[in-house]
């Protein structure tokens, strides 16, 4: 399946890193701006793509955290066929059963390090929402047949 | 189902002697029959390739035991332009393609010829389909063993899946994981599992004597399959144990212990005759047509070789011990390769007395069954020598004969990341090279050009694949301190230091930059190519000594520009930074109107800074400063000019100048460890070592002419004393100017050739040795 119409675009966000307690107390509710998907990608470390300024009350749980501004993200929402048409059969992992999503998986799709963010079922934006530094956006949309 | 005979063909010489022709055209070749060499054979319903050929009389491949099971390389075919088809396995179609591969006895076995055509002009081969899955158990093998493998799996709510032969699967390889890769009808299978299985049971012994690679030989297990399909056995004789099944009544028991195999003078190429001896040493002579042999059976069990260890389990005949076959004396050995027994004996009388040795010296079990047919053999040999029974090797994937396509199917190369400035440097004219996982511009077309621009002028260069992390915390002084052999605590906040990156045994992993943002906060740069692993060495060392720190790695989140060059504050002041930084001081501002953190360093030799800024403003930062630097005669300097200038200054290039085993005494740089600091990585082997005197070191050159190419050999003396690890044919200096190592210790020849010209070792760096020029 080619999907030039699917387009990989930046996507602003934050990147934290802090003690796992810290995120953990701080990131239990969601990221405080709306519509920012959470990324947790290690227990120390979480991408709110889509946030836009520092993640609240970070400090105050730990005041040694780091919270910068990140601007290597690109991705796209993908719908349900999308994702099985132009991801799956380029997945070394099976994807989390639908009722154990929202699930962030981590790994390569089509040799390329990406994340995918698997949305719950109610979630209007789409099925999925993968992630890839932009260092590898060109890449991955020759790979994958989308745009960039 | 019709019936047929071996070796009844009417005359065999179609299909085994002279050289092979691709078929010709069909006319007079019967409908739905195959053509192997051009003979064309019937296919009755239900046949494998191999059961129609011996059904009119013949054999496929060149000669053998038939065992019909998979496990020997006698019925190996070229069927359809795919070489190593096991016939015995592959369904028979009307029109297939069969070509027997040359016999190997006695000489190195030819590789199968496949006229691949023009691989330009030829139209691209179809896409080979991937079926991926991911199971809690897979069960190779579907035979009874396995099936209850996989059916006390699903008792327990498992999901087993059972991969056989039966179904037209071949398993390529079991990797760790566990994993298991198979050629499949239509495509290739990759299966992901908590568990395998493996229940491939036992293959039978293949006889190793004199004349064991005439036709008419087949396995008491082959028998029964020919028996079973309906195909006679003309004239047969049982040697050993009979056959069990649709075969169990045919043929002569023949008593005694198989000696050899004797040629039909009527028929050549084929049995005639089986020789056996009794107790009491007495040989007898009986005449046949058909020779069947049940001589034992081995652990078929290559596959359970292949992945011994978690997750893998053998089970039932595949994980037996049976008994060793009897020690061959004389013949064919390993029938993939030709090797006899005697080149057995020649291996060991040469040393090569471990199974492992034999192998590779006698190449028994390298060829394409992998061992099936030989390895109890050689054992059994070795054993005799030994009185051990060695250990079987392990096996490697793949199991089966595999074409690149099927292996390349669905596989990708890793990717090489690109700058956010990509573009920009293809739009300059830049031929992109692969370097440390990035794409990165070698040159823009004109190197001396950029040389000069560095030297002369101002210039830029895309450096955001430079390796970046912020480390805080309160231990976080206290890791670093650990971590580099450079002080780090008197490192005021603005300032920076290079620093080299060592492992325990003092040897030189990586260097960089160690920049203090704040009394709990750092900024730490590495090289492109060693950033990934510094990162996990920080995180790992962090964690193991269970220091309070918070890492952050940033290197494909920022890039990284470095104006370089005489006019390069010049250039930033007209961006907006002044005052500029002094050298190693760095400091957080705009430039352009895009927030950076800009370093004072110097790598080319000349005032740099390197503009660290968040990657979605890098073009519009490149733009920005090559429109403002027009008339100072700006342009982008390329990967090769780089090498050039830091050659020049003398500055090391991790894995390109470095070996595993480079110590900073080595390449000169001691200045940059701190013994006197009670601890840090490596320290132990340094002070251990110290006292030795250097049997290696990085030295510079210089010599009249061209600079030779890079690892050439130096010499002295008339040997060979060391090699160059990189050059340059400096249009400044007018000479070639190069680095490389020099080994046998001191006193270090002050003169050396290198290329057949005299060079002289010259001290570094080569320009500007006194740094005037960086912190100007």
């Amino acid at each position: 399946m080619r999907a030039p119409d699917i387009r990989l675009r930046p996507m602003p966000g934050r990147r934290v890193v802090a003690t796992p307690q810290a995120l953990d107390a701080v990131l239990s509710a969601g990221w405080p701006e709306e519509a920012v998907v959470v990324l947790r990608t290690a227990p120390d470390e979480a991408v709110g793509v889509g946030a836009r300024g520092p993640l609240d009350g970070l400090i105050a749980h730990d005041r040694h955290a780091i919270d910068v501004e990140e601007s290597a993200l690109a991705g796209c929402w993908l719908t349900a066929a999308e994702l099985g048409a132009l991801v799956v059969p380029h997945l070394d992992w099976p994807l989390t059963a639908e009722a154990q999503r929202p699930a962030l998986e981590q790994g390569k799709v089509a040799g390329v390090p990406a994340k995918l963010w698997l949305a719950g079922a109610e979630d209007p934006r789409g099925a999925a929402l993968l992630v890839v530094n932009r260092v590898y956006a060109a890449e991955i949309a020759e790979r994958l047949g989308v745009a960039w | 189902m019709s019936g047929g005979s071996i070796g009844n063909a009417a005359s065999s010489a179609g299909g085994l002697a002279g050289p092979a022709a691709l078929p010709g055209p069909a006319a007079g070749v019967p409908a739905g029959s195959l053509v192997v060499d051009g003979v064309p054979y019937a296919i009755s319903p239900g046949d494998t390739i191999a059961q129609a050929v011996v059904r009119a009389g013949d054999v496929p491949g060149s000669g053998g035991p038939l065992c019909l099971a998979g496990d020997c390389p006698n019925c190996l075919c070229e069927v359809d332009g795919e070489a190593y088809v096991r016939t015995c396995l592959a369904p028979a179609r009307p029109g297939m393609h069969v070509r027997r591969h040359p016999a190997t006895v006695g000489e190195n076995p030819p590789l199968p010829v496949v006229d691949l055509g023009d691989p330009v002009a030829a139209p691209p081969e179809p896409e080979i389909p991937v079926r991926r899955a991911w199971v809690d158990l897979v069960v190779v093998g579907g035979g009874a063993e396995g099936r209850a493998a996989a059916d006390a799996a699903r008792a327990e709510g498992r999901e087993a899946m059972v991969l056989d032969g039966a179904d037209g699967i071949e398993i390529m390889g079991v990797y760790p994981g566990p994993g298991v890769v198979a050629r499949e009808p239509g495509g290739m299978l990759h299966v992901m599992a908590d568990e395998v299985v493996i229940a491939t049971g036992a293959a039978e012994i293949h006889p190793v004597c004199p004349g064991n690679r005439l036709r008419g030989i087949l396995t008491a297990g082959a028998a029964d399959q020919l028996a079973a399909a309906g195909i006679e056995l003309p004239d047969a004789v049982v040697v050993g144990e009979p056959p069990a099944g649709a075969a169990s009544g045919a043929g002569r028991r023949v008593p005694g212990t198989l000696v050899r195999f004797e040629e039909d003078e009527a028929r050549p190429g084929w049995v005639g005759a089986v020789v056996t001896v009794d107790e009491a040493g007495a040989e007898t002579r009986t005449p046949c047509r058909t020779a069947v042999v049940g001589l034992g059976r081995a652990s078929r069990d290559v596959l359970a070789r292949m992945a011994a260890g978690p997750g893998v389990v053998a089970v039932g005949a595949a994980a037996e011990a049976f008994p060793m076959p009897p020690v061959p004396v004389d013949g064919v050995v390993c029938p993939c390769m030709g090797t006899t027994v005697a080149d057995l004996e020649g291996a060991w009388e040469r040393g090569f007395t471990e199974l492992d040795l034999m192998k590779r010296s006698s190449r028994a079990t390298l060829g394409p069954c992998q061992g099936g047919v030989c390895l109890p053999h050689v054992r059994s040999w070795i054993a005799s020598r030994t009185g051990v029974v060695p250990d079987p090797f392990t096996a490697r994937p793949a199991a089966r004969q595999i074409t690149i396509a099927e292996a390349a199917a669905d596989v990708t190369v890793d990717a090489f990341r690109r700058t956010a400035l990509h573009e920009e440097h293809l739009a300059a004219g830049a031929r992109m090279d692969r370097f440390g996982g990035w794409w990165r511009p070698w040159h823009y077309g004109d190197l001396h050009g950029e040389y000069w621009a560095v030297r002369s002028a101002v210039s830029l260069g895309d450096v955001s694949t430079l390796g970046k992390m912020i480390v805080t915390g309160p231990d976080v002084v206290e890791l670093l301190e650990r971590i580099y052999p450079c002080n780090v605590a008197d490192i005021r906040p603005g300032r920076s230091r290079y620093a080299l990156v060592l492992n325990e045994r003092g040897h030189l992993m990586d260097d960089g930059m160690i920049l203090r943002d704040a009394a709990d906060r750092f900024t730490l740069t590495f090289t492109s190519g060693g950033a990934a692993s510094a990162e996990m060495w920080v995180r790992d060392w962090a964690e193991a000594w269970g220091l309070d720190v918070r890492i952050m790695d940033r290197t494909a989140s920022l890039g990284a520009i470095n104006v370089t060059g005489p006019l390069a504050a010049e250039l930033l002041a007209r961006a907006g930074l002044r005052p500029t930084p002094r050298m190693m001081e760095h400091v957080r501002t705009e430039v352009a109107g895009v927030p950076c953190h800009v370093m004072r360093l110097s790598f080319t030799g000349e005032a740099s800074f390197e503009l660290h800024h968040p990657v979605d403003r890098s073009v519009e930062l490149w733009r920005a400063l090559m429109a403002l630097g027009r008339d100072l005669g700006i342009r982008p300097h390329g990967l090769q000019a780089l090498m050039a200038l830091r050659l020049e200054k003398g500055h090391v290039m991790i894995g390109l100048d470095t070996d595993m085993d480079s110590t900073p005494r080595r390449l000169g740089m001691d200045w940059a460890v701190r013994m006197e600091k009670p601890y840090f990585i490596g320290r132990a082997s340094l002070a251990r070592t110290a006292g030795i005197p250097d049997q290696r070191r990085w030295f510079g050159f210089a010599m009249d002419g061209e600079v030779p190419p890079d690892g050439t050999p130096i010499f002295h003396d008339g040997e060979i004393v060391g090699n160059i690890t990189g050059g340059w044919t400096s249009p400044l200096f007018g000479k070639a100017l190069m680095l490389g190592w020099l080994r046998r210790g001191e006193p270090w020849p002050t003169e050396v050739q290198i290329g057949g010209r005299t060079a002289t070792r010259t001290p570094t760096p080569f320009y500007d040795p006194e740094g005037h020029r960086a912190r100007a």
